[in-house]
């Protein structure tokens, strides 16, 4: 397939977290809000003048000094955001807004304000309480924590609109990355797709990473240019598989995994766009933080919520992506350390197989895994699995 | 009018018909028996053999190097030996040996109440599993960890290792009570377990909740039992039996979850994998407490038993944030009871309730009078049975078991005397460091603050997990007890630390050792514990910074193969040696073998 017109431009905009769209946002008075989770309603860091930036470390090297104030036996990516912060890299935000959902990310984000690695006078990390589970009480619960922790803090901090018709303004454009990016998705259920996991992962990162009306002319034009994109006669492509798990942020990884044969069509997965690229639809008779709230808690499919319909909405979720995706396996994945997924994982991944019927790959992983052999290795055998199953299925062997 | 008995545990939970299954026991039998048997196969005979005379032959030179070492005394010193027991405790332990190679000598007085104790503690275990004895005894041939339960003794006699006098006499009395609650709940377990008793009218009016939950709430629910699913299963037996869990953690990780978990969430995990936790109750309730692990936990539990309906009791992290936090903990708790009354059909008893939680009221009077002793001049109520009784009575007993607040009213009585007499806890030797714990101990080495103050003097005044959450609870007003009750759950047992923000676990380090007046900290690092090791290095600089002894201790909480009991007191011996520059009290101690000794 020819090269997509603007993939140097977006892989260039992921190699530095202040990369050049968020640089040239400040300089029209943008208030810049970090942020790391979902459970974050990303729309609410987009209101009146400020604009989010979805965290990441790219191109980690060592993280000794993050290591000495937080164990080694803890999430790599909590570690490398602090390792980056003590470094001073992230001196370009204005405030973080923080969720104690993972421990390991809360205490990552507690050291910003202990070691005080952003010197603004204004810079504040905020902490917002999330619930586990989803009812009246705890949806009023979580409205108030973004009420008070973000509206409040972002109005009280630096003046910022935070009204219902801000908001809404907010949701608009949102709305918008949303189609766009959906429109992509959908175009890698096709046999042989015009895109490739690998671009569509760098296309995500930069929705998530840059702020929003600088990078929608981008993203506008880039679906034009899929429209009219030819694939290949026959795709590269031995396999199909979905992915399942916790945070990736690093596009080297599907990389890696779609140099093992396997096309990547589907990406349910923290810093993926299921959940994360549905529009949201706001109708004019509830509040409309109540009704933001509440869509971020019923689209969120993280390990966190324990209540049965949710854990049972998981597995669902990743049968039906999957299907209607027509990946041939899934790819249970997990960050190492991670307390939530590692037990999701370990269970589900089972679950997925026995019940659903789906041939599963369950990997533990580092941050950054571009080079690893290990897993390079793993992913061969998968595919040359789900390939000899292939053969099988034609030939009608059981 | 005559004082009205109280009878506790509800007599109707005792009366409850068993409706064992014995075609189902005759098939575990033949299962076990065949383990038995193959396990008969494979023994070398010879090796016993020589084990067994080797054990003599040590014993033999054992004794005779004792009483070598005793004639070798002055008369004053064998005097004192008869009169206060004996010194050098590291003799106790045989490398190989499962137990102490016999009982400590206490001197005349002691060791004539410690046996005392022994027989008692042995009569209430007789009379209280007697009452249902056959799936008592049965739950022996469904799951392993029960066996780990016979050494129940060997537990009480390690955990007053060196004890005389006062500390020795409210020791047991504790243990006591903790006992009675393991041996009361292990009888209705089985019976109503449904691979075992599977007695239906004991069912129905059981709910289980984790063991991560407190169980405060059941206070509510007169009429009905509740057990804390894997406390007895897990939790508490493997502060008895060190490798107790390795079955459980070795079956998880073989699963296929990460070493890298907490081994609480992981072994209980590992047993459902397996099934060897009792099928029970009418419902659950599980909790996302204290950390992330804890909180996963709960979907293998229902995948293990998907006929148990459960409840997901879920509490704000950020409890500081009261304001803005405390009405969803209280909701939670509204829901919970109804979803209780629902699947048992009992009701909740507010009256109840509250004259639970008012005998709970003074029980923490009563803990903050040890704390107030603890903390002057003359501490005297330390130790792992203290240790272990706090966690139990804050968290399981709750003020519901009416029995426990006499015996805690006779604790502090002679907890006052011992003061008033200025008594020393450990009246073997003089203290030397005052000490407190921080983080989570190994349950393996449940007795490490006893090793510490045997061997090098340091006492161990109070841990982490005994400062909760003090506040009286409303006894009155309906609404704010629901409020305060949600405000006690949010600082259950660890979670009152390491959740809520780093100021929970660190300010507030700072601020107990100033003021226990405890310069010297055993850190703990539980190598899983993602909520601890998150913090270690602002603990570390900052404990440097203000001058305190921090001994960083680490262990893997239920798994003994990944730092043994050995490497502890090593951390130990070598920061005393080199930094202190101190001699141990008891030299013996310094180096022994325990690594397969309960």
């Amino acid at each position: 397939m020819k090269d997509l017109k603007h993939l140097i431009y977006f892989e260039r905009l992921l190699e530095n977290a202040d990369n050049e769209l968020v640089e040239k946002a400040k300089a029209d008075g943008g208030v810049c809000l970090g942020y790391t989770c979902f459970h974050i309603p990303e729309v609410l860091l987009n209101v009146g003048n400020c604009f989010s930036t979805r965290l990441r470390a790219p191109n980690t090297g060592s993280i000794d000094i993050a290591t000495y104030y937080m164990s080694n036996y803890t999430c790599e990516f909590a570690r490398a955001l602090l390792e980056r912060a003590i470094e001073g890299g992230y001196q370009y935000l204005d405030a973080l807004i923080g969720v104690d959902a993972c421990s390991m990310m809360n205490r990552s984000m507690e050291h910003f304000e202990i070691l005080k690695v952003n010197e603004k006078p204004n810079f504040f990390v905020t902490h917002c309480d999330m619930p586990f589970k989803i009812t009246d009480y705890t949806v009023e619960g979580y409205v108030r924590q973004m009420r008070v922790h973000v509206l409040d803090r972002l109005h009280e901090t630096f003046g910022v609109d935070v009204s219902d018709e801000a908001i809404r303004k907010a949701v608009e454009e949102h709305n918008e990355v949303c189609r766009i990016m959906t429109e992509i998705s959908e175009m890698r259920k096709a046999d042989n797709p015009v895109i490739t996991g690998y671009e569509f992962h760098v296309l995500n990162l930069v929705t998530y990473t840059c702020p929003k009306a600088l990078i929608l002319p981008y993203l506008r034009e880039t679906l034009e240019e899929l429209k009219k994109r030819k694939p290949d006669k026959k795709s590269p492509f031995r396999a199909r598989v979905a992915i399942v798990g916790s945070e990736i942020d690093d596009h080297n990884l599907t990389k890696l995994i779609e140099g093992c044969g396997a096309l990547v069509v589907s990406d349910r997965y923290c810093f993926g766009s299921k959940p994360g690229r549905e529009v949201i639809e706001l109708n004019d008779e509830e509040d409309v933080l109540t009704q933001i709230c509440r869509h971020y808690m019923e689209v969120s499919e993280c390990a966190r919520y324990i209540s049965d319909e949710k854990v049972m909405q998981r597995r669902e979720t990743a049968d039906r992506l999957a299907k209607e995706f027509k990946a041939e396996g899934i790819i249970y994945e997990q960050m190492k350390y991670c307390d939530y997924w590692g037990f999701e994982r370990a269970l589900v991944s089972h679950i997925m197989h026995d019940e659903y019927g789906w041939p599963v790959l369950s990997i533990d992983r580092l941050y950054n895994n571009g080079n690893s052999g290990q897993l390079r290795t793993r992913v061969q055998a998968f595919v040359e699995s789900l390939e000899i199953k292939r053969i099988h299925k034609e030939e009608g062997i059981k | 009018m005559a004082k009205q008995k109280v009878q506790f545990p509800n007599p109707k939970f005792w009366k409850a018909k068993d409706n064992i299954n014995w075609k189902k026991q005759g098939e575990n039998l033949k299962e076990v028996v065949g383990i038995f048997g193959d396990m008969l196969k494979e023994t070398d005979w010879k090796d016993v053999g020589k084990a067994f005379v080797d054990g003599i032959k040590a014993d033999g030179e054992r004794i005779k190097g004792e009483y070598a070492d005793f004639m070798a005394l002055d008369n004053k010193e064998k005097w004192d030996r008869v009169v206060n027991g004996e010194r050098s405790l590291g003799r106790l332990y045989r490398k190989g040996a499962m137990a102490t190679v016999r009982r400590e000598w206490r001197g005349v007085k002691d060791t004539a109440y410690d046996f005392w104790e022994w027989a008692r503690m042995w009569g209430m275990l007789l009379a209280t599993f007697s009452k249902d004895l056959i799936p008592a005894m049965n739950s022996a041939l469904w799951y392993r960890w029960m066996i780990s339960y016979f050494c129940c003794h060997g537990f009480m006699d390690k955990n007053i290792m060196g004890l005389r006098g006062s500390n020795l006499r409210m020791s047991h009395e504790v243990t006591y009570q903790i006992f009675r609650y393991v041996a009361e709940n292990l009888v209705f377990l089985s019976k109503a377990d449904r691979k075992n008793g599977n007695s239906d009218e004991l069912n129905k009016m059981l709910f289980t909740f984790d063991e991560m939950t407190m169980g405060q709430i059941a206070a509510g629910f007169p009429d009905l039992l509740s057990i804390p699913h894997q406390l007895l299963p897990m939790f508490l037996v493997s502060e008895i039996d060190q490798l107790v869990c390795i079955p459980y953690i070795d079956a998880v990780e073989s699963y296929g979850l990460p070493s890298d978990t907490c081994p609480v969430p992981s072994s209980e995990c590992g047993a459902l994998v397996i099934n060897a936790l009792p099928d029970m109750g009418s419902c659950f309730i599980s909790s996302s407490m204290p950390c992330d692990g804890s909180t996963m936990a709960s979907s293998y539990f229902a995948r293990r038993f998907p006929d148990i309906p459960v409840f997901h009791l879920c509490f704000p992290v950020r409890y500081l944030d009261d304001e803005n936090t405390i009405q969803m903990g209280a909701e939670d708790i509204r829901a919970c009871i109804k979803f209780i009354e629902e699947k048992t059909g009992a009701k909740w008893s507010w009256e109840h309730y509250f004259e639970c939680m008012k005998r709970f009221n003074q029980e923490t009077d009563l803990e903050l009078q040890k704390w107030e002793i603890n903390k002057s001049a003359y501490p005297q109520f330390i130790g792992p049975s203290y240790e272990l009784f706090r966690k139990w009575n804050y968290e399981m007993d709750g003020g519901i078991d009416p029995r426990v607040l006499p015996s805690m009213q006779k604790v502090n009585k002679m907890l006052m005397k011992a003061y008033e007499n200025k008594e020393t806890a450990w009246p073997a030797r003089k203290m030397r460091y005052r000490g407190i714990v921080w983080s989570c101990p190994a349950h393996y080495y449940a007795n490490f603050s006893n090793w510490l103050a045997n061997c090098w003097g340091i006492d161990i005044l109070v841990e982490m997990e005994s400062l909760n959450f003090t506040k009286h609870l409303e006894t009155e007003d309906k609404e704010e007890a629901l409020r305060d009750l949600a405000r006690l759950y949010e600082r259950m047992v660890m979670r009152r630390h390491t959740n809520g923000g780093y100021q929970n676990v660190v300010d507030e380090c700072w601020r107990q050792v100033e003021a226990w007046n405890a310069p010297l900290v055993i850190m703990y690092q539980n190598v899983a514990c993602k909520n601890m090791a998150t913090v270690q290095g602002l603990l570390d600089e900052q404990g440097r910074q203000r001058g305190y002894d921090l001994i960083w201790v680490e262990h893997d909480l239920m798994d003994p193969r990944t730092v043994s009991r050995r490497t502890m007191r090593d951390k130990v011996n070598e920061y005393m040696r080199t930094v202190k520059q101190a001699e141990p009290v008891d030299p013996s101690l310094v180096e022994f073998e325990d690594e397969v000794c309960m």
